[in-house]
């Protein structure tokens, strides 16, 4: 983007990469382990996968067959092994590889999580902007008293409110369930489609509440502080008018935060969707780990939470970047 | 020749929760293009609110309650907040003290003053980089246009000045008002600046109110000076009469603390007490429980006393020095 000192700044960047890289890795580990290890601590899957009536010889060799026989620090081993080469191993129930479960499901939960932060960010923020620099003014108050809703109404309940509403009442749009889908890169997108987004529509209203909740408060505090500063009075000086100094100035110094709380709600609602999916019956990801918790799916549940290990990192990892592409004076030299 | 600025009993009041601040208490004055005009005072005395005034920029609470500011004819006190935006910036601009609080650390030099340029009419990026680049080149930073692309902050304080100092030049005003545009900086760098400065303003006739509670900066680079206290302008005139032979006991302590006139191994006379809360000023002559001078008579208004353009406002002013 900046023509000036491209090398020291690659070098720079590069540095910071492979550091957050080396970070994210040891976190990866870390998680992969205390998943494993935790997973292991609930009940017996045996006792899911074969009847209770079977002979012991079956059940020895189903345990033998899954190597549940195995140290837990063998099974461990094995399991991040397995890991490392993309083997995530096969559902208990349904028999299949977890990966493929996974991410068969996978798209349904990325597309509301990103829906739905982004109704958060692009309504949210506009309207934090505006109740920052009226904050006196009657629909500033009611800016926040919509955001005070969103942080205190339980998702369920506007989630049933907004069935009930545009659903069955009004009957614009359907109640739940996914709808069509078009395939692209082998997985099925809602949002390609009208038909899809009216699918798509009422899950990620109600998932976008408390982002834009969060987002309202964030983008008004930021504005209120730097509406006091020397720079926007600068602004001012100079004959910029009121909106420019609002979206080329405010918005600028205010975004390190947005970005921040835009990451982690997304990488948050990637990984706990489970409530919105439940009640508009969401093939997604959440409603995945909800069913392999109540049978015991092991493989699922650990691919699940090293998964979203993953996306975290990620997700903070490309934040952490972004800093560095707002904020110049990040740039110089890597952060420590 | 009529004055390109003539303020007339300007009262400018902050309504606060704890009362009525009054910053600004009946100020008079008048500027003629391209004359420089010293505004100095202690701290809270009022300059800066002054200054905010001129430009249409008092922050509430606070606002213009009574008075009048003719600019070329023009009355601003009560014009339209958008007629006032279109003077700012291209008839009257504004720099503050410290640069590394007024250049936003986030855009470059190039796209900021791009935004000011563009403030008051169409240009397209070329001509407002070409623009940038020359001002910033006559306010002597080398390689304007690669600097351009830069940070403030890889500028120096006295750089950073030098931008904002450009900025305010963008569109050639007739008048530039400077809140101590050069305390931020390191003094070698201040004399480089208000030369500058000087330089800039005659070249181009510009007229400047240059706010500064320096005596020493004042007086070379100022024609005329006007001192503030609590508000009210308490004295005025020439800048070297006024300086070499003050009327005002307060004129005459400012100058007393200033290090250059004590003799060696003399302490500084400070002015014993402080500043009063302009909250509840008593009536009266408001240096008068500081002043050496004082007696019964200052505890009512004083009189505005006139002689061969110096201005007095006291009841026992110094004599003149013959
Ligand atoms: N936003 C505000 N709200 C309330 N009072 C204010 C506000 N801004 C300024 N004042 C008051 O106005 C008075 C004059 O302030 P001003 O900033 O003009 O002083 P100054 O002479 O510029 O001082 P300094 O040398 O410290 O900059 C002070 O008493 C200050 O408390
Ligand atoms: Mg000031």
């Amino acid at each position: 983007m900046r023509p000036l000192s491209m090398p020291r700044y690659c070098v720079a960047m590069l540095g910071f990469i492979i550091q957050r890289l080396l970070q994210s890795l040891l976190v990866m580990l870390a998680m992969s382990a205390l998943v494993f290890a935790g997973v292991y601590a609930i009940g017996n899957p045996i006792d899911v996968l074969i009847s209770p009536d079977a002979t012991q010889q079956i059940r020895e060799d189903a345990i033998r067959h899954y190597g549940l026989d195995l140290p837990l620090w063998r099974q461990y081993l094995a399991f991040l092994g397995r890991l490392l080469a993309g083997d995530f191993g096969r559902s208990f129930v349904f028999d299949i590889p977890v990966l493929e479960l996974v991410l068969a499901r996978l798209p349904a939960t990325l597309e509301l999580a990103l829906a739905s932060v982004l109704i958060g960010a692009f309504i949210g923020i506009p309207l934090g902007i505006y109740a920052g620099y009226r904050p006196e003014a009657a629909s500033s108050r009611a800016i926040m008293a919509v955001s005070v809703l969103g942080f205190s109404v339980p998702t369920f309940w506007v989630g049933l409110l907004l069935i009930l509403t545009f659903a069955v009442n009004l009957d614009w749009l359907p109640a739940g369930d996914r709808g069509p889908v078009v395939e692209v890169f082998g997985v099925g997108w809602s949002f390609l489609t009208a038909e899809g987004l009216t699918f798509l529509i009422l899950p990620a209203l109600n998932l976008s509440l408390f982002k834009l909740a969060m987002m309202i408060r964030l983008a008004r505090a930021g504005t209120r502080e730097i509406m006091l500063t020397d720079t926007v009075k600068f602004a001012r000086a100079a004959g910029l008018a009121e909106f420019t100094i609002l979206r080329r100035h405010v918005l600028r110094l205010i975004s390190i935060p947005l970005v921040t709380v835009f990451g982690l709600e997304f990488a948050s609602t990637l990984a706990f969707a489970v409530v919105t999916e439940t009640i508009f019956s969401w093939p997604g990801v959440g409603k995945l780990i909800i069913d392999s918790i109540t049978s015991l799916d092991r493989p699922v549940m650990v691919a699940y939470l090293v998964l979203v290990a993953f996306l975290f990192v990620t997700i903070n990892l490309v934040v952490d970047l972004s800093y560095a592409l707002l904020d110049p004076r990040l740039r110089r030299g890597g952060r420590a | 020749m009529s004055a390109l600025l003539e303020v007339r009993d300007l009262h400018t009041h902050f309504f606060t929760r704890a009362g009525v601040v009054r910053a600004v208490e009946g100020v008079s004055f008048s500027l003629a293009r391209g004359e420089i005009l010293g505004l100095v005072g202690e701290s809270g005395s009022g300059k800066s609110v002054t200054g905010f005034s001129l430009i249409g920029l008092v922050d509430p609470p606070g606002r213009i309650v009574s008075g009048s500011i003719r600019f070329d004819g023009q009355e601003l006190v009560g014009l339209p907040q958008a007629a006032m935006r279109r003077l700012r910036g291209a008839r009257i601009a504004m720099v503050f003290q410290d640069p590394a609080a007024t250049l936003n650390p986030v855009l470059t030099i190039g796209q900021q003053m791009a935004l000011a340029v563009r403030a008051h009419g169409r240009a397209s990026e070329a001509a407002a980089r070409d623009l940038a680049a020359r001002t910033l080149t006559r306010v002597g930073i080398p390689d304007a246009a690669a600097r351009l692309d830069a940070y403030p902050h890889e500028f120096s304080g006295g750089m950073r000045q030098r931008v904002a100092i450009a900025t305010a030049l963008l569109h050639g005003p007739e008048l530039i008002v400077a809140d101590e545009p050069t305390t931020a900086l390191d003094v070698s760098i201040q004399a480089q600046i208000l030369a500058e400065m000087k330089k800039l303003a005659k070249e181009s006739g510009t007229a400047l109110v240059w706010i500064s509670h320096d005596l020493a900066t004042v007086s070379s680079l100022a024609d005329r000076v006007l001192v503030m206290y609590a508000g009210r302008i308490v004295e005025s005139g020439g800048v070297s009469e006024t300086l070499r032979a003050p009327r005002h006991p307060y004129t005459r302590g400012l100058l007393d603390s200033l290090p250059a006139t004590a003799r060696p191994g003399e302490k500084l006379n400070q002015i014993p007490g402080s500043t009063p809360s302009l909250l509840a000023l008593p009536p009266g002559c408001p240096f008068a429980p500081r002043c050496p001078r004082a007696d019964a008579a200052c505890a009512t208004d004083p009189p505005d006393v006139v002689t061969g353009g110096r201005l007095v406002r006291c009841h026992h002013p110094l004599a003149v020095a013959a």
